[in-house]
């Protein structure tokens, strides 16, 4: 696959914080790819870096295949933190300096503006929109002239929840017609939803990074049920890796040390003569697994 | 170039503030230029009723005069003020509403960014000076006809020099804008030290505590009015000996280009340096 950013032990600090530390990670064509961290944990600041809003300490970085340089940031679509316009310009003249700046055509702009759901206000100026449409300008405004890659740093924050369906649903399209995204975002549940590779930041470092199916493959806990219930106890400890159990609602939750194969415990069980009335993995969230991630190291 | 000025063309295109502020900069510039003679008169009349001698009255819209007049007026602190507070507006909007950052995420260099100012106060300075200098053509037209129009002693030296002293007036604006980055801030400490500091400083250390050549003298703001320093009056000269200014100093003008060069490196380099 075409490589499209390429990320190499980027630093940044502020006095004696590192905001970003030794950061590496390679971004694909047509990738959603997602920048996971807690608020402070270096997310904008690395955006910042690859958008050349601040020079980075050390490391450095590629936009296809060639070092950065204001012709790179011309194929790139950005919506970084708040939307920035001049709030007495109307949404059209703010779009079309953009399109200047991008050396790209007004063609365009009606499309874009239909898109973000914000053409019948085309003419009014910045100023008057809602948050919510100010950030779906911002979103239209980084899709003008068809980028090749999208940047978006926390697009949802501080919308409702229609203005997240409205953000999401706009991601979804752009994502699908093969537009490689890099989304910064606090919230996993959205990284989940709208990602398919992922970087876990946490003060600047890289936790971890990797196929986002893969993260939610982990799986430790087993739903189990049986008619005999008492025997079922007692053969489940034998497991392999058993930890414990907990009894919910006519069946248990047995948790393991290690991934567990489902259809091993079947045929376990069934040489015990227990038949299982219920067998489910359940596996554990994005959400869970962040939370042990940011825990686990010092 | 043509792009550049494209982008900053839609930024003013349709912001009220801008041409609210440019328009009253001309009623003012105008109301001062056309009505300043009137009140020399009115001045004189006052003072000839407690001399015994009648002062004359004094003309001051006349060519060759006309044209050194109106760049003086044009060129008072009080009037100059105007376009620098506009330069303000303009640059620190770009911090207040962070679109210097969406520019440059957008695709803009940052030496574009500062070109494209530079570039809107050269067009600014260049249109100002070209209406003014129609103005003082058309006043010296109706009040003395073709006669001694004086374009090239007179007319374009004295325009020329008010067009350095617009230009780099406008350039400390920006840069004080620029190194502010907050309107109110920049355009109260721009303020006050043109129009207060300045002249305080001269007040303590003009002449004759020291020599002719002041600190004073080159005080930024000072070098750039001081380039059409003195209206010409003719009676003061015949009845007074007061020999005041006659000419454009050549080498005066080079001192605010100078400041203004200045300043522009250091903002090209803080431009470079800082993070957006």
């Amino acid at each position: 696959m075409e490589t499209i950013l390429h990320v190499e032990k980027l630093s940044k600090s502020y006095g004696k914080i590192k905001a970003v530390n030794q950061l590496s990670f390679e971004v694909g064509r047509g990738q959603v790819f997602g920048i996971l961290g807690p608020n402070g944990s270096g997310k904008t600041t690395t955006l910042s870096m690859l958008l050349d809003l601040m020079p980075p300490e050390n490391g450095e970085f590629s936009w296809f295949g060639q070092p950065p340089s204001k012709e790179s940031r011309k194929r790139i679509g950005s919506v970084i933190e708040s939307p920035n316009f001049f709030p007495y310009l109307d949404a059209v003249i703010n779009l079309k300096i953009v399109a200047d700046i991008k050396d790209k055509p007004y063609d365009d702009i009606d499309e874009v503006l239909k898109l973000a759901g914000l053409y019948e206000r085309r003419f009014s100026k910045f100023r008057t929109f809602s948050f919510g449409m100010r950030q779906r300008l911002a979103l239209a405004s980084a899709l003008l002239g068809k980028p090749e890659v999208l940047i978006l740093d926390e697009p949802t924050n501080g919308l409702d929840p229609q203005g997240i369906a409205q953000i999401r649903e706009i991601i979804a399209l752009v994502a699908s017609r093969g537009t490689t995204i890099l989304l910064a975002s606090h919230l996993l549940d959205e990284v989940q939803k709208i990602c398919s590779y992922v970087v876990v930041l946490r003060k600047g470092i890289m936790l971890f990074g990797g196929n986002v199916k893969e993260v939610l493959a982990v799986s430790d806990s087993i739903e189990l049920s049986a008619s005999d219930m008492p025997a079922l106890i007692a053969a489940v400890r034998e497991l392999p890796g058993y930890i414990s159990f907990i009894e919910t609602e006519g069946m248990i939750q047995v948790h393991f040390s290690e991934i567990v194969n489902t259809a091993g415990i079947n045929t376990f069980l069934y040489q015990r003569g227990i038949f299982l009335s219920h067998l489910a993995e359940k596996r554990r969230s994005l959400e869970q697994h962040f939370l042990e991630l940011l825990q686990e190291t010092p | 170039m043509i792009k550049l000025l494209k982008i900053e063309f839609k930024k003013i295109r349709t912001y009220k503030v801008f041409w609210i502020l440019t328009g009253l900069y001309f009623v003012f510039l105008a109301a001062g230029i056309l009505l300043a003679e009137f009140m020399i008169n009115n001045m004189v009349n006052q003072m000839n009723k407690r001399f015994p001698i009648p002062f004359p009255h004094v003309a001051i819209y006349y060519f060759p005069d006309v044209w050194q007049n109106v760049a003086f007026f044009a060129s008072i602190r009080y009037v100059l003020i105007f376009p620098a507070i506009i330069m303000i507006i303009l640059i620190t909007n770009e911090f207040t509403y962070k679109t210097i950052r969406q520019n440059v995420i957008n695709g803009m260099s940052r030496t574009e960014f500062l070109a494209s100012k530079l570039l809107i106060i050269l067009i600014m300075a260049v249109v100002i000076t070209v209406i003014l200098s129609a103005g003082s053509f058309l006043i010296g037209l109706f009040h003395s006809g073709f006669n001694e129009v004086s374009l090239f002693s007179k007319g374009i030296p004295f325009m020329a020099a008010f067009f350095i002293s617009l230009l780099c007036y406008m350039v400390y604006a920006f840069f004080c804008g620029f190194m502010l980055r907050n309107t109110g801030m920049a355009i109260a400490i721009f303020t006050l030290y043109s129009l207060i500091i300045e002249p305080v400083v001269y007040f303590f250390f003009r002449a004759p505590f020291m020599f002719k050549n002041t600190i004073y003298t080159y005080l930024p703001v000072n070098t750039v009015i001081r380039l059409s320093e003195y209206p010409a009056i003719p009676i003061l000269k015949k009845m007074m000996g007061l020999n005041l200014q006659d000419h454009v100093s050549f080498v005066a003008c080079l001192i605010p280009m100078g400041y203004a060069a200045i300043m522009i490196g250091i903002a090209s380099w803080v431009l470079k340096k800082k993070d957006l």
